[in-house]
């Protein structure tokens, strides 16, 4: 009874601190007499110092040496829940969410579809750092750097296991966020990853409604469905998952033999240890199975090509210049509306419609051949995916899933054989 | 000594502090939220009706100060509102942290495992579930990816480039105020006056009586629809048409040659001789009157509105008048003009299709010849110290503006059909007032500029600058003359140069005795004119500069003087009309009283003069 009044509470809380941080947005017009007040001149906030910049680096380095050091020699679940809290503190509420290897990617995208944007090497590097040290440690990056993670993992009270069934399904949200972020960062669109930060908000202490809600619920489903965005959203998890299936030295459940007690696999709040596994069914209908899935890897990929593709137009409304040359064929009055912000730039840059037009046209091009490429992306995403979960591997002990383990250490604690 | 209990109940009595706590302080924030957003200090009835009474009498001080008392009070308890969010939202991170450290306290004085609750395995079902369930939603995913493709059009394909314009004119007709004047010729308005008037004069008064109103529709409305034939037609005017009309700012050229004959020579204004048509201006401008066909325009301007207005030049009928507002970029208030330069100095200009005019404001507006809006942008507002007066001129497809203000000069070109830029050069000068002058030197065509220090040429069709000679200073006001190869600017305290053009352009004579201040020169019949703000004419030999003559006029030149039908036509500020012939021997062919004040340059059209004055504008015809 006292545990739901604390959860009924904490929903109270959150939403609250979405609802309240959003009046903070109102602004207020100038006065609308002439008091001979003249208004100061806009302000911009200066670059960060490039030495502060190096800093950062600096820090990412060493929360991950730390990290990497408290799970595979310490095998401290507390070395890495107090270093959370630090990536929390200085990336989170100190650097304000920003700079974050999460949000690098669409840098990355830009800097290699856009040969005019000049990559900062900070964005570079806090895009590698963390998956080589994946290579090699695993998601130690995810255990106790990510600010993101790091805030959701103080909130998971009362995780719950959810079905693996819908955990495969649920992990495909990754890819298509991954994909859609790419394929806007490339067309010049959008920063998908920062406009839609969840967390961000909390960070900063100021955010719009819908982001505060957004992070508010997150942290609320957080509490029963431990770090539902580093499962089921976080694009960079994805690379990460990658770097760490090949890791060299992924944190192992127990230091010695496993006595198979089960206490790792009912610790994981994220359902990622794999139990031991004997292959079951016909041997030849397995493999008939797996070779039928490998076949149609290049079938889903043409699917997923062809669906990117058709949805290319729905995609592209979201780049401001398409969105503002529809909008303007489809109304032309709107040119003419002092209210219509967009419009009045547009009137008053003195482009022509025709220029708007082809503009638009050309990103929409991009958008076309960016979608054929997302979704055959997918497609070969949800090939894998069928391919994975058609092969078995035999497997004796408790083991961590290198792919989707986010090296928190819980399994280590808890650990019977020291 | 606490023991493992104490700790436990400790920790549970701090979650519910903190709990509650954050509860309360989450609720006083929402209170405190839906205060502020029911109570927008903004739309405070009580501000808004002092508001009101401040706008019906602007000049009540002590209205003013209630309003700004009552104005800060209400920032002061919004101001108040917002730090009392800014600081709830701190006492309930505060709490919400103390709640999550807590529990997480708690959590950790429990000597039992924290275990999940196991759910049913078996890993060969799971993923024979898992493939189900990935592969009916990439499927349900893919077909609502096609479905969205099919069902969504392509909506720019809407779009067709070849009416784009007229999709935007088209666009404009519901928007912009271009409403016919129903009576504001004087000859209209007053047909008593008229009458009168007619009594004086003989028969030298057209008479335009009220009940002809229908007809006169009817006879515009044949006459847009040739207008609108013309507009159909994407041609550029050739030199013949431009020579025939009068589209720019000291004639075709923008020179002072008019290529007119046959034109009136004297007048008497107070006396309603030659005077065939008198039309009041509803607003007050310097610029000068442009022709084309029937056409006659020109614009007027105060603090309240800027205006565009068309006359038909037969019979001084106001046909439309058409407002410069709800452009992009323009200003809220009106920059600061001097009286004597006000908000419309600019002459407009045409190009048989379409007329353009500025203002001080940096507003621009393209209208086609009923007052239909094509197109309008805001130059960005010119830093001018006496208002911005340099006039339009059109090159082809492309309208060119001097814009040589105090934050830089640039020379601009647009397109005379959408407005877009077709090339911009900067121009390393000082602000100045002068007006760009189309030249062909026989080899090419130029636009010739003035300013301090420089005197340049560009390329009408790039932008390029082809030439610059130093030798101007000052605030530069007077446009360039030219004729025979010879480039002449001049500026009061400065100088009068005459440049030859060529290979490598040169000052061939320099002289100061009479330097303009305003009015441009004028170079024809191997002569050169030039008239000061302080009333003397003076003629020099355009070769050498030698002097010919002199004349004192009753006032001070600010209009330019024009070349027509081998004479000079030059009106001084006080109405004084001299006609002179351009000739070593000075001459006085004719002298005029308009009867006001007057600051526009002559314009020819058809064997008849036109004149502008502060109130009214003229039509000379007779002998």
């Amino acid at each position: 009874m006292k545990k739901r009044l604390i959860k009924l509470t904490l929903l109270i809380f959150f939403i609250c601190l979405a609802v309240t941080s959003f009046a903070q947005q109102q602004r207020f017009p100038k006065p609308e007499f002439e008091t001979g007040y003249v208004q100061p001149p806009t302000q911009q906030p200066l670059p960060r110092a490039l030495f502060l910049e190096y800093l950062d680096v600096i820090v990412l380095i060493g929360a991950l040496i730390l990290v990497s050091w408290f799970l595979l020699k310490k095998r401290s679940r507390q070395g890495v829940l107090w270093t959370s809290v630090f990536s929390l503190l200085y990336f989170g509420f100190y650097r304000e969410g920003c700079i974050c290897a999460i949000g690098s990617i669409q840098n990355v995208a830009l800097a290699i579809f856009d040969p005019t944007y000049t990559l900062p090497l900070t964005a570079l590097l806090f895009f590698l750092i963390p998956l080589i040290t994946a290579l090699f440690a695993g998601r130690t990056f995810c255990a106790g750097v990510c600010p993101l993670g790091a805030i959701q993992d103080l909130v998971a009270f009362k995780p719950i296991e959810l079905p693996r069934w819908l955990q495969k399904v649920l992990g495909l949200i990754p890819y298509v966020y991954l994909s859609l972020a790419v394929l806007y960062a490339a067309t010049r669109s959008e920063f998908l990853i920062c406009r839609y930060d969840p967390f961000v908000g909390f960070f900063r202490f100021d955010g719009t409604f819908q982001m505060l809600l957004l992070g508010g619920l997150f942290l609320l489903v957080g509490v029963f469905v431990a770090r539902p965005y580093c499962r089921f959203f976080c694009p960079y998890g994805v690379l990460l998952g990658w770097m760490s299936s090949f890791s060299k030295k992924h944190v192992t459940i127990t230091p010695s033999t496993c006595i198979q007690c089960k206490l790792c696999s009912n610790s994981c709040p994220f359902g990622a240890i794999e139990e031991p596994l004997l292959e079951e069914g016909k041997r030849r209908s397995n493999v008939n199975r797996l070779m039928t899935y490998l076949i149609l890897i290049p079938i889903w990929m043409g699917i997923g090509g062809l669906s990117g593709s058709m949805l290319h137009g729905t995609l592209a409304k979201f780049n401001k210049t398409v969105y503002l040359a529809e909008m303007l064929v489809q109304n032309p009055d709107i040119r003419f509306n002092q209210e219509n912000i967009d419009a009045r730039t547009f009137m008053q840059k003195g482009k022509t419609m025709d220029e708007l037009v082809v503009d638009a046209q050309k990103i929409k091009s991009q958008f076309y051949w960016g979608g054929w490429i997302a979704g055959a992306f997918m497609g070969l995403v949800v090939g894998l995916v069928l391919v994975n979960l058609s092969s078995y591997r035999r497997r004796n002990d408790y083991e961590p899933d290198r792919t989707n383990c986010l090296s928190c250490g819980r399994c280590v604690d808890y650990c019977p054989v020291k | 000594m606490m023991t493992i209990n104490d700790k436990k109940h400790l920790a549970r009595g701090l979650a519910w502090f903190g709990a509650i706590f954050s509860l309360v302080v989450s609720v006083m924030l929402i209170a405190n939220y839906f205060q502020l957003k029911s109570v927008d200090p903004l739309e405070s009835p009580a501000l808004k009706v002092l508001v009101e009474q401040l706008h019906e009498n602007p000049h009540d001080d002590v209205l003013k100060e209630n309003i700004r008392a009552l104005d800060l009070m209400i920032r002061k308890a919004y101001f108040t509102s917002q730090w009392q969010i800014r600081t709830g939202t701190w006492m309930l991170i505060l709490g919400v942290l103390v709640l999550i450290l807590s529990i997480r306290w708690q959590k950790s004085l429990r000597n039992e495992l924290d275990e999940l609750e196991s759910i049913d395995k078996n890993p060969f079902l799971d993923k024979q579930l898992a493939r189900k369930g990935v592969i009916y939603t990439a499927l349900g995913i893919f077909m609502l990816a096609l479905l969205s493709g099919f069902l969504s059009g392509n909506i720019l394909d809407q779009y067709d480039s070849t009416k784009g314009q007229d999709q935007e004119a088209d666009s404009a007709v519901e928007i912009i105020v271009a409403k016919p004047v129903e009576q504001n010729s004087e000859t209209i308005a007053d047909s008593s006056k008229s009458v009168s008037m007619q009594e004086k004069t003989s028969d030298e008064i057209v008479e335009v009586p009220i009940n002809e109103e229908l007809d006169k529709k009817e006879e515009i409305e044949s006459k847009s629809e040739e207008v609108k034939k013309i507009k159909s037609e994407p041609t550029v005017p050739s030199r013949e048409q431009i020579r025939k009309n009068y589209p720019f700012f000291r004639g075709p050229d923008g020179d002072g040659m008019s290529y007119k004959t046959g034109v009136p020579k004297s007048f008497d204004g107070p006396n309603v001789k030659n005077v065939l048509w008198k039309a009041s201006v509803p607003k007050h401008g310097y610029n000068s009157p442009i022709i084309w066909n029937d056409r006659l325009f020109l614009t007027g301007a105060d603090s309240e509105a800027r205006m565009v207005y068309c006359f038909d030049k037969n019979s001084g009928k106001l046909l439309w008048e058409s407002a410069a507002d709800n452009i992009p970029g323009s200003p809220a208030k009106m920059p600061k003009v001097t009286e004597d330069t006000g908000l419309a100095a600019s002459t407009m200009a045409t190009d048989g299709q379409a007329v353009f005019a500025i203002f001080a404001t940096g507003d621009l507006i393209a209208l086609d010849f009923e007052g239909k809006r094509l197109w309008a942008k805001n130059l960005g507002v010119p830093d001018n110290h006496y208002g911005h007066s340099s006039s339009l001129v059109i090159y082809k497809n492309k309208l060119l503006i001097q814009y040589d203000t105090n934050k830089g000069g640039k020379l601009i070109a647009l397109s005379t059909a959408d407005g877009s830029q077709k090339w911009e050069t900067t121009r390393n000068v000082k602000i100045s007032w002068a007006s760009p002058v189309l030249v062909n030197t026989g080899t090419r065509d130029e636009i010739i500029l003035t300013a301090d220090p420089l005197v340049a040429g560009y390329d009408p069709e790039t932008g390029k600058e082809l030439w610059t000679v130093e030798c101007m200073m000052g605030e530069v006001g007077p446009s360039v003359a030219y004729a025979n190869g010879l480039v002449y600017a001049a500026n009061e305290y400065a100088t009068m140069a005459a440049i030859r053009l060529g290979g490598s352009p040169e000052i061939i004579w320099e002289e100061q005795e009479y330097l303009p201040e305003v009015a441009s020169p004028l170079a024809a019949n191997g002569l050169l004119i030039v008239a000061t703000s302080y009333g003397v004419l003076a003629c020099y030999d355009a070769e050498t500069g030698d002097k010919y003559w002199e004349h004192e006029a009753a006032s001070g030149f600010y209009a330019s003087p024009v070349y027509a039908d081998s004479n000079a036509y030059a009106i001084d500020m006080s109405g004084k009309m001299y006609v002179i012939r351009m000739a070593k021997e000075f001459e006085l062919v004719a002298e005029s009283n308009l009867g006001e004040k007057a600051f526009g340059t002559p314009v020819f059209s058809e064997g008849k003069l036109y004149l502008r004055g502060v109130e009214n504008l003229y039509c000379i015809g007779g002998n």
